[in-house]
């Protein structure tokens, strides 16, 4: 009798821990599809100082844009005494895809910036192509649809468009443009060789052989963590595939009349190959992107591949360095160097944080020119508002390959699920190669990649 | 008797044990089942959206997709690692802890310099090796140089799980060594100097004397071994972060769910897999382990 007594009280507590916790659960999705202000002072527990409402925002490890956010936080907390922003960070990529694919479903925040802007979403010539997690989370109503707000007018309209429009409806806002397909170059060291920035790849060789000639290593790059080798590969590829035309290219991988050992990727593969066995630093596969800057500015080579956003990092860590940036040209035609890159730090408002309102009051505050100017002078971004100041990097270095700037191929490819790993993560990773890989010639990655390609296709 | 008396008092123990077995249901057998269950279905990382039951689908997807060599290749890597750490780490663990059980001057410093990464944790572990295996400027690639050798270690595509199994065995052995000591110490005396006087060699008293008496211990060891080399994730996560041929089936599970796409089926196929995998590997050295295991 009394055992049976015991397993019933056990099993009532069991029964209320059990409802407790299915209560907070299910309350969830309900808090998201009201309206957030009548949720909101529900909520009192997750805000500390009573009155206030705290805004959630999720960001990425990234000091000098982390820098410059805290700051307009503050900014914005002084003109909106009523509302506190919560500012968490992880470390960034995969750690901050992770973060924010578990923190937005669980309705953790009220606003956060994606790495990159709307893309990869499937087409009508792409069946079975993965839907991307920002894709998902529209068709599932978690993010806020912000094509009503007046501030959107701040921005070029063609930048929303590209960056955060899906359906008609805009719901994000791409904070800046950033370049990434060239390399940082050593001005100083250029000038002891006389050397020129090269605008061919016949140029491009000469000026690696003759700092080779003078004991000076040309390049380095990050192997150890893959993506950095990816940017030049860009770059080659905007210029190669398909005579400069990436778009056609990828389209003609969906309907199978382009392949991945087609002459001209195999070039971008082979191009990558004399970089990397030539004139890369040796044991690049092991220098991680953290430390990567350090050999710039160390003097231990003259040329470093890597994204715009490091000029602040490179100035930093030696004020007085002489330093410029230039394309990686791919063909012997000056006239089709181009420059690639990307829509970095995207802004999403969620549905179902509790704060919607929040969120919406800090982009509005963020969109004004004279904060986003602020923004984007620290971050080095490219402005996609008009008549805003870029550093003095961006105008002296970028600004005049501008018009030849294009989406990089990782924002332009749309891959097929469950795709092997030579082509995963939209990239075509050169760091299989020997001595690095296990393949010797660029022919041998390419027919893998192909065979990967159709591998995935649909069944 | 009654330790807690009688009547209602009698109550307090189930009462006691109520809230531990309330929070392992929640946590613990409540995700495992619904794991199991998800793996059957499309379900989505997005709460309150529907799913539907896919059978076998997920399953499939693990071993005839396009990139299901790699999964194979994880579970080729997997075994190679279980059986790799088990074997050197128990046979280093063995030795060294025999070693120090002889009543070795400053016996107590050796046990703490072994014991010492395990108490590090993983994150420091990683970031100790890391720089010791830095490429350019690290001390271990200095020495390779002697040998005219170099390598990019957690860089390589060939060598880096060879150096990530080389860092689980340093941090782990000394954690296998404490078991082992603890077990060499419940050894009675009397039976060496029984054997001693019926004059075996030390080998002979290792092997008929100790070894058999420290049965316990080394199954506890190897299933702990087994078990901890099947889950690893951690190291490779913080060395080389899976790539470079080093994912294992635990890291394609936590990069499924975290870092792929926000479909839950799949990842949770892919733990009822490895969860079949250690349980088939526990089974079959229990029953191994336990025929060996004396009575004295």
């Amino acid at each position: 009798m009394t055992r049976k007594l015991a397993g019933l009280l056990a099993l009532c507590m069991l029964m209320a821990l059990l409802a407790a916790c299915g209560g907070n659960g299910a309350n969830k999705p309900t808090n998201g599809g009201n309206t957030p202000s009548t949720t909101a002072p529900a909520k009192d527990k997750e805000q500390p100082s009573g009155e206030k409402k705290v805004i959630k925002m999720l960001g990425w490890k990234q000091s000098t844009n982390n820098t410059v956010i805290e700051s307009i936080n503050k900014k914005f907390e002084e003109k909106y005494p009523e509302y506190k922003v919560e500012y968490v960070t992880t470390a960034p990529d995969d750690e901050y895809k992770q973060a924010y694919k578990t923190r937005v479903p669980a309705g953790e925040v009220d606003i956060f910036a994606d790495l990159s802007a709307m893309r990869l979403s499937p087409s009508d010539w792409t069946p079975g192509a993965k839907v991307p997690d920002w894709q998902q989370f529209i068709d599932n109503g978690l993010i806020q649809d912000l094509s009503d707000q007046a501030f959107i007018k701040n921005y070029n309209e063609a930048d929303i468009k590209d960056g955060g429009t899906y359906q008609d409806k805009v719901y994000a806002i791409p904070a800046g443009k950033v370049a990434m397909g060239g390399l940082f170059y050593n001005k100083d060291i250029f000038a002891k060789y006389d050397l020129k920035v090269p605008t061919t790849w016949s140029e491009f060789i000469n000026v690696n052989e003759v700092l080779l000639q003078n004991n000076v290593t040309p390049i380095a790059m990050a192997g150890k963590d893959k993506w950095p080798v990816k940017l030049a590969a860009m770059n080659l590829q905007a210029q190669l595939l398909a005579d400069g035309n990436q778009s056609e290219f990828i389209e003609g991988l969906w309907k199978g009349t382009s392949k991945f050992n087609d002459p001209d990727a195999i070039e971008v593969l082979e191009k990558m190959k004399t970089i990397q066995d030539k004139y890369t630093i040796n044991g690049f596969m092991g220098i991680d992107y953290g430390t990567l800057t350090s050999y710039f500015t160390g003097e231990k080579v003259a040329m470093m591949v890597n994204g715009v956003w490091e000029a602040g990092a490179v100035q930093a860590a030696k004020p007085d360095m002489n330093f410029g940036y230039f394309p990686l040209p791919a063909t012997d035609d000056p006239a089709r160097i181009k420059l690639i890159g990307k829509y970095d730090m995207t802004w999403y408002v969620t549905n179902n944080g509790g704060n919607t309102e929040g969120a919406i009051k800090w982009l509005e505050f963020f969109s004004q020119p004279e904060i986003y100017q602020e923004f984007v002078q620290a971050t080095g971004f490219l402005p996609v508002q008009p008549n805003i100041a870029t550093t003095e990097f961006l105008d002296a270095e970028v600004q005049p390959y501008m018009n030849n700037f294009e989406v990089a191929y990782e924002i332009k490819m749309i891959n097929r699920d469950n795709i092997g790993q030579h082509l995963e993560a939209e990239g075509i990773h050169t760091e299989y190669l020997a001595p690095g890989g296990e393949f010797k010639t660029a022919k041998e990655l390419a027919d893998v990649q192909q065979k990967e390609w159709e591998a995935a296709a649909p069944k | 008797m009654y330790p807690f008396g009688r009547g209602v008092t009698r109550l307090w123990p189930y009462l006691l044990f109520a809230l531990p077995m309330a929070f392992y249901l929640m946590f613990l057998l409540g995700p495992s089942i619904f794991t199991v269950i998800y793996s059957f279905t499309d379900v989505i990382n997005i709460p309150g959206k529907a799913y539907q039951f896919v059978g076998l689908d997920n399953y499939k997807d693990i071993f005839f997709a396009g990139n299901s060599a790699e999964r194979i290749d994880s579970i080729k890597r997997t075994l190679q690692f279980t059986f790799i750490v088990t074997i050197v780490q128990n046979g280093l663990a063995l030795l060294v802890a025999v070693v120090i059980n002889q009543k070795l001057l400053g016996d107590k410093l050796y046990r703490s310099v072994f014991f010492l990464p395990v108490v590090l944790g993983v994150a420091v572990v990683a970031l100790i090796w890391t720089l010791m295996f830095d490429p350019i400027n690290g001390p271990v690639n200095k020495f390779y140089s002697l040998f005219n050798y170099s390598d990019t270690f957690f860089g390589s595509f060939t060598n880096s799980f060879g150096y990530i199994i080389f860092v689980q065995i340093w941090m782990y052995m000394g954690h296998s060594m404490l078991i082992y000591l603890a077990g060499l110490q419940s050894v009675p005396k009397d039976l060496y100097e029984a054997g001693y006087i019926d004059g075996t060699t030390r080998w002979q008293s290792f092997k008929k004397i100790t070894f058999p008496l420290i049965a316990p211990a080394f199954t506890v060891n190897i299933l702990l071994s087994i078990i901890g080399a099947m889950q690893t994730f951690d190291i490779i996560l913080a060395t080389t972060d899976g790539q470079f041929n080093s994912r294992t089936m635990a890291y394609d599970v936590y990069k499924e769910t975290f870092r792929g796409s926000l479909e839950m089926g799949l990842p949770s196929a892919l733990s009822v897999v490895q969860f079949l995998f250690i349980l088939l590997f526990v089974i079959v050295a229990i029953q191994l382990l336990r025929k060996r295991e004396v009575e004295y």
